[in-house]
């Protein structure tokens, strides 16, 4: 990481801890919401910019967390455990389902984890024994820890902030381990990958099934940070958002989810102008976008500093006598 | 419970008109996927559109006819001539998975133009012939089933003979199966990919011609047309058009019988348990083929 | 001496054309063997087969006596068994360094001992080391894409053997490369398989390089075994002969 990479992440530290000193509480709910989407958004760019699968179910993962803590700790467990078992769930629910779809090429994950989106729909709004249907479920409590209450918005916003911090950490750590490596070789090449012994399938399915794990921790966060939940919140729309995320921050790069989610959250503040074009707008924003720079906006920046470095220091010719090649 | 004969009959021949449609849609997306290695995530919306298409024109004082004619004629520059040389072309130089994003993005986008240009509210539209009901046996079947079921056959079999007799569609078969041999043959390669997404410009607009009248000319209708398009192809076997028509027959037919016998509430589950369990025991669909790459 | 790889009777067709037709032959511990034949003689489906990125109509693949057919090619090389490819596969976007510690990293350990021990799964020191046979010192940090296409050749073969396998197949090594180069890459080959009595087999369209490099010479043609034996009498063979004529005779 390079000193101006280092400096930004240091502004972009204070800003996230200063700014809600600055803010009324709807802005803190915003950079809260913020925080709790990141992190699901994190969890696709395993999938997804990592492991280079496309899942249209991260939505429906955030949604079986925020179900799944809201219904624990109604039912009286400790806000740590519902957490950390909304997680392992979604791990597990992510392993299953990437299990069989994996073994097949031609993008099966995509059409799977479209199909599970709608069933867990379907699941969440009939259920509603358990979930309480589209009446969904309210009155959410915000967690107290050690003795602190986190009902107070900027309280909630610091641990979430808490958790995204670690969660990050955990994650870089994993991408600097053989791990990173194995996923970088499963993305750009899975046949030469093969062919040095990775098991392909092995690393994408434990991708697929860590980030399902990250959009269930994303979710258990998100339950107590809107207090009421329902179905409709989990649908397709939200697995499409946070692909988009991904996307437009910079697809398998580390900070491309904060950006992209920064983008997703602020969007519809900024284009409230366009109304009701919003929509429209955004997804003919990504097709352009694709068609130009399919590396979002972090990779054009890397392309930028790359073509300026090179301008400053062209590259000397080759001196040892190599070919051309063919 | 008891199912009287006459349903079963009546069931069947709707069970068999939905399957059609459904075959028409998911042989264009195997189509496109086997010869362009274009995962079109938008089909359902391209099946959307094309009745908007035919309802503006009726707007301006065209009769139904020249509607339709206007229809697939716009659903084939369009969906088919503009799609690929804007979209596809340019995309696939990045690879596959920003075509795919892209093809998501303008699902998105096609079904909010359809909602802001148009209506949010469902359009009622003109059935082929007038409904009139027959009486056949016991069963009562209205014409305009029997119509689709007609119109739906008759595509598929148009097709199937351009694909299987034509030098036209046996050097298409060729691209889509090894586009470098193809080439070497002498094939215009270019030429065979534009014609398959010409071809599902057509496919489209006949599959909206003869699906709006029964679901309604609505624009959320591509989120459920697309998903039953994918479950198709998946089911039928992927790269397979013959396994593209099987896998949309079954699930018209189960449709529409899992409509009677199954609680409306987990109706749309039942394809996407078939789904999964095609994955989990044969990935390759019912009619597939295993794969290979090679180096 | 045993046979490291054995392979029996092994058929392949695509579609209607047959690209491997019943081909037998061993491969002895130690040999460099050489495979050559016209374009299309199925010297490439036949590697493919071998690796497991194929899987074979009908035949048996057998690596040290074990049966190596319908294995996923993951599996195969963990066996022992590595390639270098015809086209080029390095990873440009990592470090030369970063490649090396990647061809060898799923050979150290499990899965998850890899991801809690260290970044460089300990290879660190294996891979500077092969850096340095392979006379890459000086790039070892410059990411493998920005190497002109003669040192990705080093590279790849570098990445072939650091997991020390048992039996390497070398596809086309020598395809576009210009003569220094290809002395250099040689003489590293024939290094590498003095010192590690490693088992080469190479397919090469490239005459000049198999009959100095190898032991023994197979000959493939329309998908069958034409010839095998010492490369000089290779060079003589009618049957050979006639197979390239009908082809084109390439640097003989």
């Amino acid at each position: 990481m390079n000193r101006l990479g280092a400096v930004l992440i240091v502004i972009v530290a204070l800003c996230a801890v200063g700014l809600p000193f600055f803010l009324k509480p709807f802005g803190v709910y915003l950079i809260s919401m913020w925080v709790v989407l990141t992190i699901a958004a994190i969890g696709l760019n395993l999938t997804l910019g990592y492991a280079g699968q496309v899942s249209l179910a991260q939505g429906a993962f955030v949604g079986i967390g925020a179900y799944a803590a809201a219904l624990l700790m109604q039912a009286g467990w400790p806000y740590p455990a519902a957490f950390v078992s909304a997680g392992l769930l979604c791990f597990a629910v992510g392993w299953i389902l990437g299990y069989p779809a994996l073994r097949v090429q031609h993008h099966y994950l995509a059409f799977v984890t479209l199909a599970f989106t709608t069933l867990v729909f379907l699941v969440l709004r009939n259920e509603e024994w358990l979930t309480h249907g589209i009446y969904g479920i309210g009155s959410i409590a915000r967690p107290t820890l050690f003795g602190w209450s986190t009902n107070n918005p900027r309280a909630f916003y610091f641990f979430s902030l808490g958790m995204l911090t670690l969660l990050a950490a955990g994650t870089w750590w994993m991408l600097r381990s053989p791990w990173g490596r194995a996923f970088v070789a499963l993305r750009e090449n899975s046949v030469r990958a093969l062919s040095l012994g990775l098991d392909t399938r092995r690393y994408t399915l434990m991708a697929f099934a860590i980030g399902s794990m990250l959009g269930g921790l994303s979710g258990a966060l998100y339950a107590p940070l809107v207090q009421f939940i329902e179905p409709n919140s989990f649908a397709l729309g939200l697995s499409f958002n946070l692909l988009l995320m991904v996307i437009v921050g910079g697809s398998g790069k580390f900070f491309g989810p904060f950006l992209g989610a920064l983008i997703a959250v602020l969007l519809p503040e900024w284009m409230r102008i366009a109304e009701g074009y919003y929509l429209i707008t955004y997804a003919a924003l990504i097709m352009v976008m694709m068609a130009f720079c399919p590396y979002g906006v972090l990779g054009m920046v890397e392309r930028a500093l790359k073509a300026a470095a090179v301008r400053r220091d062209p590259p000397m010719p080759a001196v040892h006598g190599e070919a051309t090649g063919s | 419970m008891r199912v009287p004969m006459a349903s079963f009959i009546q069931l069947l021949v709707s069970g068999l008109a939905t399957g059609a449609i459904y075959a028409l849609i998911a042989v264009g997306f195997t189509l496109l996927w086997q010869t362009s290695q274009t995962i079109n995530f938008a089909q359902g919306e391209f099946v959307m559109l094309p009745a908007f298409f035919i309802l503006a024109a009726m707007n301006f004082g065209a009769p139904f006819w020249l509607a339709a004619l206007v229809g697939i004629v716009l659903s084939v520059l369009v969906l088919g001539v503009v799609f690929k040389l804007i979209i596809v072309d340019p995309m696939l130089k990045h690879g596959v998975l920003p075509l795919v994003i892209s093809t998501i993005a303008l699902s998105l986008f096609l079904k909010e133009a359809a909602k802001d240009f148009y209506s949010s509210q469902a359009q009622p539209f003109p059935t082929l012939v007038p409904a009139v009901d027959l009486h056949i046996f016991d069963a009562v079947i209205s014409t305009d089933s029997l119509a689709v079921l007609a119109v739906a056959v008759a595509t598929v079999v148009a097709l199937h003979l351009l694909l299987h007799k034509t030098r036209l569609g046996r050097s298409m078969q060729a691209t889509a199966q090894n586009p470098t041999l193809a080439r070497i043959l002498g094939i215009p390669v270019r030429r065979m990919v534009l014609y398959t997404f010409l071809i599902n410009g057509v496919l489209v607009a006949i599959a909206s011609i003869l699906i709006s009248p029964i679901y309604l000319a609505k624009f959320t209708n591509g989120e459920t047309l697309g998903m039953t398009a994918f479950l198709a192809a998946i089911i039928g076997g992927f790269n397979q058009v013959r396994g593209a028509i099987l896998g949309g027959v079954i699930l018209g037919i189960l449709d529409n019988l899992s409509a009677a016998y199954i609680s409306s509430q987990y109706r749309g589950a039942f394809p996407l348990l078939i789904l999964i369990a095609v994955i989990l025991l044969r990935p390759q669909g019912l009619l597939g083929r295993i794969e290979e790459r090679t180096v | 001496m045993s046979a490291v790889l054995q392979v029996s009777d092994l058929r392949k067709s695509f579609g209607g054309i047959t690209a491997v037709d019943g081909v037998s032959f061993e491969v002895r511990d130690g040999e460099i063997l050489g495979i050559i034949g016209p374009n299309g003689s199925g010297k490439s489906t036949l590697f493919n087969c071998v690796l497991g990125q194929l899987s074979p109509n009908s035949g048996e693949v057998r690596v040290d006596g074990k049966v190596t057919t319908g294995m996923r090619p993951c599996d195969i090389n963990r066996l022992g068994v590595s390639r270098t490819f015809q086209l080029l596969q390095v990873f440009p976007q990592l470090s030369v360094r970063d490649n090396l510690i990647l061809a060898g990293q799923e050979h150290q350990g499990s899965m998850y001992s890899r991801l809690i021990g260290r970044a460089d799964a300990g290879l660190g020191d294996a891979a500077d080391q092969m850096i340095e046979f392979f006379r890459l010192s000086h790039l070892s940090g410059e990411q493998a894409g920005s190497l002109s296409y003669g040192q990705q050749k080093l590279l790849d073969a570098a990445m072939a053997f650091m997991a020390g396998p048992r039996l390497v197949l070398l596809d086309e090594p020598a395809g576009g490369v210009n003569l220094t180069m290809l002395g250099l890459l040689r003489e590293r080959l024939q290094a590498y398989h003095a010192e590690h009595k490693a088992t080469f087999v190479v397919i090469e369209h490239q005459m000049e390089f198999v009959m100095a490099l190898c032991t023994r010479v197979l000959v493939l043609a329309e998908g069958r075994l034409i010839a095998d034996g010492m490369p000089a009498d290779i060079r003589r063979n009618p049957a050979v002969i006639a197979a390239y004529l009908g082809h084109g005779m390439a640097n003989a």
